[in-house]
């Protein structure tokens, strides 16, 4: 029975094919849903173009202080967390599990500077009186449905990857996952990264006084 | 057995270059945009800079580069063929708009 099943398993593992593209499956998994997702941000971004275009009057609200300069902070902190990622992915690589837990660390920390420089700039255009569909000043309505649906999605984006980089990190940590969990979810954030590299041109800086 | 690659990445001093080549090219999208240029050349030199900006990203820090060839070849002309159908489509949308018939 043994030695059958044996046989059984390795003539059926002589018959697997080999990856195609030579990585493991989950690495494969994550590119697929990020070009599903940079679909799904192509599709509004799109969307906000065309808008735009059909609105003659699009409001133009941001001034260089204090939003563009705070979206430039932003971005700063995004890149820079996408820099500790990476050497997050090399330490886990060499199997310096410690040195890679703390630049993990690290991105989660960017991660959630960037969310609460986010989340500061929303309050203060709630506070002038933008909303989803009121604009205070004067001109299409539509302009707070694309800002805040635009930027709320990619927060949203962002505080899921802090989550998702702290499990990661205790798993890690503990042994239970390896260097290619944290590879994976690196690429998560590198994603996220490029999709504000988008968002931050068309949405900010379009719209500038 | 699945064959899995050997792992090739970039030296950490390829990514602070890369790093450093990223936030330079924000600075150039700032920079443009007090140029006070006409909108639709603006738009153009920002969604190139952006799309230059996703590039490095995708083929340094997402290691795109040193990966087979048969990834980035299964993945990004997928992507690009979407994107450019959305951009194909969209207008159709105004349209229909424009032919909704008048209320009573």
């Amino acid at each position: 029975m043994g030695q059958s099943a044996m046989s059984v398993g390795a003539a059926h593992a002589a018959r697997i094919e080999g990856s195609p593209y030579g990585i493991q499956s989950k690495k494969l998994a994550i590119w697929l849903f990020i070009i599903a997702d940079a679909a799904t941000f192509g599709a509004i971004l799109f969307a906000y173009g065309y808008l735009r275009l059909a609105n003659p009057g699009w409001t133009k609200p941001f001034a260089f202080s204090p939003t563009i300069v705070n979206g430039m902070v932003m971005t700063v902190v995004l890149l820079t967390s996408s820099l500790t990622m990476v050497a997050a992915v090399a330490a886990a690589q060499a199997g310096r599990a410690s040195t890679g837990v703390r630049w993990l660390g690290a991105t989660m920390l960017l991660g959630l500077a960037f969310a609460a420089l986010h989340l500061r700039e929303w309050f203060a255009m709630i506070g002038e009186g933008w909303r989803l569909f009121q604009n205070p000043m004067g001109g299409s309505p539509l302009f707070g449905a694309t800002f805040f649906g635009i930027t709320g999605l990619h927060l949203l984006h962002v505080i899921c990857g802090v989550v998702v980089i702290g499990v990661i990190a205790l798993g890690f940590r503990r042994g239970r996952l390896d260097a290619v969990h944290v590879e994976t979810t690196a690429l998560y954030w590198h994603f996220v990264d490029l999709v504000w590299m988008f968002v931050f041109p068309l949405v900010y800086l379009m719209n500038v006084r | 057995m699945t064959a899995i690659a050997p792992h090739r990445a970039p030296t950490m001093k390829m990514y602070v270059v890369v790093w450093i080549g990223l936030i330079l090219i924000v600075g150039l999208e700032v920079f443009l945009t007090y140029e006070r240029l006409p909108a639709g050349t603006l738009l153009a030199c920002l969604l190139g800079l952006a799309l230059i900006e996703a590039a490095l990203g995708v083929m340094y820090f997402m290691h795109l580069k040193y990966e087979r060839p048969a990834l980035f070849w299964s993945l990004i002309p997928y992507l690009v063929f979407a994107l450019v159908m959305m951009d194909h489509f969209w207008p159709d949308a105004l349209r229909l708009m424009r032919q909704r018939m008048q209320g009573p």
